[in-house]
């Protein structure tokens, strides 16, 4: 009963949000979209980073990696931006398949300075590669759909950012999401218990590739204009930044992280690209004294208030 | 043959020999005891037969195939369990999905509700039904022990490696314990191979003793043989 009042209300949410753009202005639209956008890096950051414990900061390069092999596939070779995402999204899962072996065999820290020396390297091969990237000039790229419309580009993003979470709800609810968190909390103890812990991150590690690499070339699809900027560090603490404190390893966290982040940061964009800067030390804060984020913080709230009503029913 | 055989099992850490050419036997059925003073090189044998360490020389076989050098969770799938000294539970997850890990990866067609069932099933056996939904963090030491336990047994192994779990029982749970696990091992036809420091409850409940003393195999024999061999009680209270 409670989980069907419960799918309800969250039919009727996302119905909402769906009929939200029609009562919105052109740049408020455009907000959504690239929230989506956000949403579809978070949630796929955190299957990685939340539920098996390993940090990546080659999430935005992949997400390059989907936008530029999307973006050139166009360009040079006149293929239809749809076929290029998919192609996009399975350079991004071979990438990160390859990378997963060469590195999470070692564990702990190796996947992090493995990736972020990966994210540099891609960021020189596309700023010196100018003939076929333009550099940091950008590439024009062709849109999705003939006509452009903030309308039409908002509920692609929208059906991109909701398959994005179902794999992520799906492979974490699923016996393979058990072995996910297992590693997480005690890699020794999961092998013990039979889990291949090498084979359990490569699958995570390409999964969240695969959909950085969807979200990224739909992206640049909807900005015409590939730049660097798609696949930059900054571009990847924002994505941690919302993981963070949105709540890592919870499902609505990254949500909630990517819409509160990217709204908060078209208030504060006069001043500047601090806020990324901000946002890395909020998320430090959070990550020190609620690792669970925002998420957590209002789970402990209402476990407190629930034990306080039950405390005051109990005489 | 017997079901769990070790070879001139050595095993260097740096310098130090931890073990040093241990020939070892555990016979299918049977609960063999593993004793020795602090730093005798027991825990580091644990690890090379589950896995968790190579050896540098010598062999491991279990029924009759060598497992020496192979990853601790296909050690694990062909059936081997194991629990740690120091309890590793999964905090952050609830003690029946702390079980449910070993249950899925042995079965990993199981639907939800079937390892729930599963898992609650392990869970009673060690007394810990009421603590299905609790997060294992949540749990003392001792109910960390019997969570380790169960953990294992989930995994269906044929043979059960126990790794101190008395520590922290008063004389009357330990009787209880030693009974617990004799007839665990009849109920479920198990081999146990047991690391435990006190001394009486090995003495009951097995049936053959290993004595390791710096890395090499001091004696091995029945319970009432090895405690009264003068080597053996040299090697704990020294001169």
């Amino acid at each position: 009963m409670k989980a069907i009042a419960k799918r309800w209300w969250l039919g009727a949410a996302v119905a909402a949000f769906a009929a939200l753009p029609w009562t919105l202005g052109v740049y408020h639209q455009h907000i959504l979209i690239v929230s989506l956008f956000y949403v579809m890096m978070a949630a796929s950051w955190n299957l990685l980073a939340g539920y098996t414990g390993q940090v990546s900061f080659g999430h935005a390069a992949f997400a390059g990696i989907g936008a530029y092999a999307s973006g050139i596939l166009a360009v040079k070779a006149g293929v239809n931006p749809w076929i290029g995402v998919a192609a996009g999204t399975l350079l991004a899962a071979v990438f990160g398949f390859l990378l997963g072996i060469l590195c999470l065999k070692l564990g702990g820290i190796y996947l992090s300075l493995t990736t972020l020396g990966f994210s540099e390297i891609l960021h020189i091969v596309i700023n010196n590669e100018y003939e076929i990237t333009r550099g940091t000039m950008g590439l024009q790229v062709p849109g999705l759909i003939a006509e452009y419309s903030k309308l039409a580009y908002f509920y692609i993003f929208l059906a991109a950012a909701l398959v994005t979470l179902a794999v992520v709800h799906r492979l974490i609810h699923a016996n393979i999401g058990l072995n996910f968190r297992a590693v997480q909390n005690d890699e020794r103890a999961a092998a013990a218990l039979g889990v291949d812990v090498v084979r359990v991150r490569v699958l995570a590690f390409t999964v969240s590739s695969a959909l950085a690499g969807m979200a990224g070339a739909l992206y640049g699809h909807y900005l015409l204009l590939i730049t660097p900027q798609i696949p930059s560090l900054d571009q990847q603490f924002l994505v941690l930044s919302m993981t963070v404190i949105g709540g890592l390893g919870s499902f609505a966290g990254p949500i909630i992280g990517a819409f509160g982040l990217e709204i908060l940061s078209e208030y504060i964009r006069a001043y500047g690209e601090y806020h990324v800067l901000a946002f890395g030390l909020v998320a430090l804060i959070v990550a020190r004294f609620a690792p669970r984020g925002v998420v957590g913080i209002w789970n402990g709230w209402r476990a407190r208030r629930d034990l306080a009503r039950a405390a005051g029913a109990a005489p | 043959m017997a079901l769990l055989e070790g070879h001139g099992v050595s095993r260097a850490f740096g310098g130090v020999r931890a073990l040093d050419g241990v020939d070892f036997a555990v016979e299918a059925g049977t609960i063999v005891g593993l004793i020795g003073p602090n730093g005798a090189g027991k825990t580091t044998l644990f690890n090379i037969v589950a896995g968790a360490l190579a050896p540098s020389q010598g062999t491991v076989r279990f029924d009759g195939r060598q497992i020496s050098g192979l990853p601790a969770y296909r050690i694990c799938r062909r059936g081997i369990a194991r629990t740690f000294q120091v309890t590793r539970p999964f905090g952050e997850m609830t003690c029946l999905e702390n079980v449910a890990v070993g249950i899925i990866n042995r079965h990993p067609a199981l639907g939800q509700s079937e390892w729930q069932d599963r898992a609650a099933g392990f869970l009673a056996e060690v007394g810990l039904e009421a603590q299905a939904r609790t997060a294992a963090k949540h749990l003392n030491v001792i109910q960390k022990k019997r969570l380790e336990i169960a953990r294992a047994l989930a995994t269906e192994p044929r043979l059960l490696m126990l790794d101190e779990v008395l520590g922290g029982l008063n004389t009357q749970e330990i009787q209880e314990a030693v009974g617990f696990i004799r007839e665990l091992r009849d109920r479920r036809g198990l081999t146990v191979f047991w690391i435990e420091h006190v001394m009486g409850a090995i003495m009951q409940a097995a049936e053959k003793v290993l004595v390791l003393d710096q890395g090499t195999l001091l004696m091995e024999g029945p319970p009432a043989a090895v405690v009264s061999d003068p080597r053996v009680v040299h090697a704990y209270l020294g001169d």
